[in-house]
Parts: structure tokens; C-alpha cells; sequence
């Protein structure tokens, strides 16, 4: 098998997926978000204070996931709901994240939406729910 | 530094081979090349070879697929390593093969890639594509790799009034060009119509958008400069070769409408080349989506940022264009066998500049100058080359 998070690895990381924990450079200020060892805007600071994002932002860009070429972990939601869109977030506290978009706007989504953090049911694997954040219109 | 020079190249006809296993292909590939040798060449005189290959890490053969392939071949001996950068596993293949040149230490060293992806199942093969993007963020967004180019081709419409049948032009060139390359997996010309209503895959992508799954290999045999006419009456020179990595996650780079990768590992090309993008004659670019190839036209510097569809709409990417890209077909259309990319550039390069593009139609003449480029998953990496025909 390919591409695949195990447990463990999903839960390591749920600070971020389920309260969307991110860090604040000590040295140039800015917000990095999923967390790194070194901070990705200055690439030198490598001490951080921890931050909760608000998780409001708009739409930075997106695309519609067709039933056919969902990743299969997904494949049960692409079956039922036949596509669903995903989108690049520009978070107001300056980072972008990736992620579904969920009760999208009958007509169409459009770049510089905003939109919020709502959490939600991912995706099941191995007999276990795995939690997450997706965004819908503010 | 050495200057480097190929001397020989040899490519499997890309598409599906049900009766082919990594072995065969690879032997093909190296046989077809040892022939373009025309000076005759002892293929123990061979010091290293780099093998690109991606999916050798999903089961078939765990670990060390460098000596498996070189022992099937009769060279069990050679200094041979897998390299891997998902899609420019055999950029970087052929990156470390002209460093190896380069440095003076070998005078003959082997630079290829194989992959074998039709024989994996399209559940499975779903799961293996995504090893290529960032597991963690993108693929648990239920991202697919198309997605993520999707997302890059929705952000450069908005920037730059990219039209969906821009993207389609890319297509319905590629697929013009690999209609007369009789090692192309897909010989068919489409329309434009065909191309802008195809089964939707990732908006705004449909199906001719995307690159196939391939099966095939590509070898390239570099020499030291200074020795190569003892080989081969036609070597063609490596003037100059870039290499450069970037965030691997699109959400974490400053920009998604190019790729830094490719315009760093561009500027170490160009500059060891001593030439710019003007000089360039015809290239080979990474098309794994029709969006991919208009991002390098800027990224490679033969445009303006945000400029690239107006190319296309002038017609200067076409075969008789001022700047043909992608007359083999490209990704799109010749195939796209992972580990093989970056190396069967190489080769039809190698086959152009030396007069042998097989069908008349679609030789180019009177190139001087060649680049190709070739980029791992939405690029995480990026590897450029630029070649030189040896008669002069
Ligand atoms: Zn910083």
C-alpha cells in the first residue's frame, strides 16, 4: 500500500486538526501552521509560543473532487455525495491551509470567500473515526 | 569541472506492457542504447549508474532495485543506486549522473529510470499516487494529485484570465505531437472540443488534462566531454544542469502560481550554460497537467509571469512554432512512466539534435540549443537540463 497516515500518526497530530494549534515565531513574529522545527518565513527562528487560530479566512483557491479520482479513504463520501470541493484557506492570522469545504454556495464558490473552521467527521480507516477540521461559508 | 557529453540513449515505447516486468523494460531501454553507440563502446568500461524510480518503494522490491536491473544486464559489479524524487526521480537520476561526470571522478556513468504502474490495481494505485504529494495535510483534505494541481490552475485563471480552453490547447498540442512518435503511448491527435469536455476529474481538469499511468523505461549514457568522440562521431554536450527542492505541501509556499523549484534549478542551468532562454531552440517540459506545462514556460523564463496561454495562443509552442515544447508528446501523451520522465526527455532530445527524430514530420531542424525539465509531485523538486549539439 501506498500513501496511508496510521493511527498513531493521526494522533499525534491532534492538536492541529482538532483545535488547529499553531506556533508563533519568536523571532520574525509570524504564525506557522501545521507547526515546523524551523520557522518556513524567516527559516532561522526555531523558537516558538504556541497559538489557536481563529479559523476564520476566505478562499484562496479550490477545486471539486470528482467521484471517480477520490483518494480511497474517501471513496464511501464520493460515492454518496457523487463530488466534493476543496479548497486553499488563507487563514487571517496569515498561514493557508488545505481542506474540504462543506455546505458550498449554490452558486458556486468563488476566491476571496470567507469562510470559518468547522470541525467534522473526516474519513474512516481501520474501523476508526478520524476527527478534523473542513471550512464553510461565514 | 569536466564537461559532460551523452553518448548514447535508448527508450522502451512507453504504454502497457502485461508480458513486461522493471527487468525487461530496463534491458530494453539499455540494449537500444548501447546501439546508439555507433563508435562501439565495451559495456564494462561502465563505472556507476543512477536508476530514477518511484514505485519500487511499494512492494514489488523494497530495497536495492539498482543492482537488481544492473545484474540483469550483465554489469553486477557497477556502482549502482535508486534515486527517488517521485516524478523527477529520473531528473535527479540523471542530475547525479552529470555531477559524477562533472566532478572528474568517472568518465562513464549510466543515467536511467524505469516504472511499472500498469500492473497496480486503481484502488491501490490511488493510495501509491499520493505518496508523491504531502500525506499529512493535502492528501487528509481528500486531495488528490490532480486536486492539488487543480487547486494551482483555479488560482492562476483568477490571477491571470487563464480560460479552461487554454488548458485544453496544451492537450490537444501534445497529442498532435505524439500521434507521429512511434514511441509515444498515445498515437491519437484530439480536437479542442474533445479536450474541453472530457469526464470531469478535479475541477476545472477533466480527463485530458491528466497524464496517464505508463509503463517504460529510458537509459542515458554520459562520458567525459574530452573523450567523447572516441564513442560516437554525434555526442550531444550537457552544458549546463540545475537541481532544487521547495516546500513539498502547496499551502506552505508563498506563491501556487509557479514553481520556485523549477526557477531556481533553471538559473543554475542556465548560468553553467552561459546561455538564457532565448537561445533555447525546443524543449521538453513537464506536463503532467495541462496546467503544469503553462507554469513552465514562466518558470523556465520564455515568458512573463502570467503570460504563458498567450503563447499558446500564438502558436509558438507548436512543432512549427518558434519554440516547439513537447514534440514528443510529452507527459500528457508519450506518457508519463514515473521514474522514466526526466531520462526519456534526455532521449528525445538526444535523438533530435541528432537529426534521428524517426518520422521526417516531426524532426526539428537546425536546433542548436535544447533544455528539458522534469518535476517531482507539484513541485517539491524540480531538475532542468541543457543540451548542446556536439558537431560543432
Ligand atoms: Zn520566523
Amino acid at each position: 500500500m501506498g500513501a496511508h497516515i496510521s493511527i498513531p500518526m493521526y494522533q499525534r497530530a491532534v492538536p492541529q486538526r482538532y483545535r488547529l494549534v499553531g506556533q508563533r515565531c519568536l523571532k520574525c513574529g509570524k504564525v506557522n501552521f501545521p507547526p515546523k522545527a524551523v520557522c518556513k518565513y524567516c527559516n532561522a527562528g526555531f523558537e516558538f509560543e504556541e497559538v489557536t487560530l481563529s479559523g476564520r479566512g476566505t478562499v484562496y483557491s479550490y477545486t471539486i473532487i470528482a467521484g471517480g479520482g477520490a483518494p480511497p479513504e474517501f471513496a464511501e463520501q464520493a460515492h454518496c455525495q457523487g463530488s466534493y470541493p476543496v479548497v486553499v484557506v488563507e487563514l487571517e492570522e496569515g498561514p493557508r491551509v488545505i481542506a474540504q469545504l462543506v455546505d458550498p454556495p449554490p452558486a458556486g464558490i468563488t476566491i476571496g470567500m470567507p469562510v470559518r473552521a468547522v470541525f467534522r467527521k473526516i474519513y474512516e480507516e481501520e474501523g476508526v473515526i478520524r476527527y478534523g477540521f473542513k471550512f464553510r461559508p461565514a | 569541472m569536466e564537461g559532460v557529453a551523452i553518448i548514447g540513449a535508448g527508450q522502451t515505447r512507453y504504454g502497457d506492457f502485461p508480458t513486461k516486468g522493471v527487468k525487461e523494460l530496463f534491458a530494453e531501454a539499455y540494449l537500444e542504447m548501447l546501439q546508439s553507440v555507433d563508435r562501439g563502446l565495451d559495456p564494462q568500461m561502465i563505472q556507476a549508474a543512477y536508476i530514477g524510480c518511484l514505485s519500487a518503494g511499494s512492494g514489488f522490491q523494497l530495497g536495492q532495485l539498482a543492482p537488481l536491473l544492473m545484474g540483469h544486464v550483465g554489469l553486477p559489479h557497477v556502482n549502482a543506486v535508486r534515486v527517488e524524487n517521485a516524478c523527477a526521480s529520473g531528473g535527479f537520476a540523471l542530475y547525479n549522473a552529470a555531477c559524477a561526470v562533472a566532478s572528474g571522478k568517472f568518465d562513464l556513468v549510466l543515467a536511467a529510470g524505469v516504472e511499472k504502474m500498469r500492473d497496480i490495481s486503481s484502488s491501490k494505485g490511488r493510495y501509491w499516487l499520493g505518496v508523491s504529494g504531502d500525506t499529512e495535510y493535502e492528501r487528509l483534505a481528500g486531495s488528490t494529485f490532480a486536486g492539488i494541481y487543480a487547486l494551482m490552475a483555479t488560482r492562476y485563471m483568477h490571477e491571470y484570465g487563464l480560460k479552461r480552453e487554454h488548458l485544453s490547447m496544451v492537450a490537444v498540442k501534445n497529442h498532435r505531437n505524439a500521434a507521429a512518435n512511434p514511441k509515444a503511448q498515445f498515437r491519437k491527435a484530439i480536437t479542442l472540443e474533445q479536450a474541453m469536455n472530457g469526464v470531469p476529474v478535479a475541477y476545472p481538469f477533466n480527463i485530458w488534462d491528466c497524464s496517464p499511468t505508463t509503463d517504460g523505461a529510458a537509459v542515458v549514457l554520459l562520458c567525459n566531454a574530452r573523450r567523447a568522440r572516441d564513442f560516437t562521431s554525434r555526442p550531444v554536450y550537457l552544458r549546463g544542469f540545475g537541481a532544487a527542492s521547495d516546500y513539498l505541501a502547496i499551502h506552505d509556499r508563498s506563491s501556487i502560481t509557479r514553481l520556485n523549484a523549477t526557477r531556481k534549478a533553471a538559473a543554475e542551468a542556465y548560468k553553467q550554460a552561459g546561455i538564457g532562454p532565448r537561445d533555447i531552440d525546443f524543449a521538453e517540459v513537464h506536463d503532467c497537467f495541462t496546467i503544469a506545462e503553462i507554469l513552465a514556460y514562466a518558470d523556465l523564463g520564455f515568458c512573463e509571469e502570467g503570460r504563458a496561454h498567450y503563447l499558446l495562443e500564438e502558436g509558438i509552442t507548436q512543432l512549427d512554432g518558434k519554440l516547439p515544447v513537447n514534440a514528443s508528446g510529452g507527459l500528457k501523451a508519450k506518457g508519463h512512466p514515473i521514474g522514466a520522465t526526466g531520462c526519456g526527455m534526455a532521449y528525445e532530445i538526444f535523438r533530435q539534435l541528432r537529426g534521428e527524430a524517426a518520422e521526417p514530420v516531426r524532426q526539428i531542424k537546425n536546433a542548436r540549443f535544447a533544455l528539458s525539465h522534469n518535476v517531482g509531485g507539484s513541485g517539491g523538486t524540480a531538475a532542468v537540463f541543457i543540451y548542446q549539439r556536439g558537431d560543432e
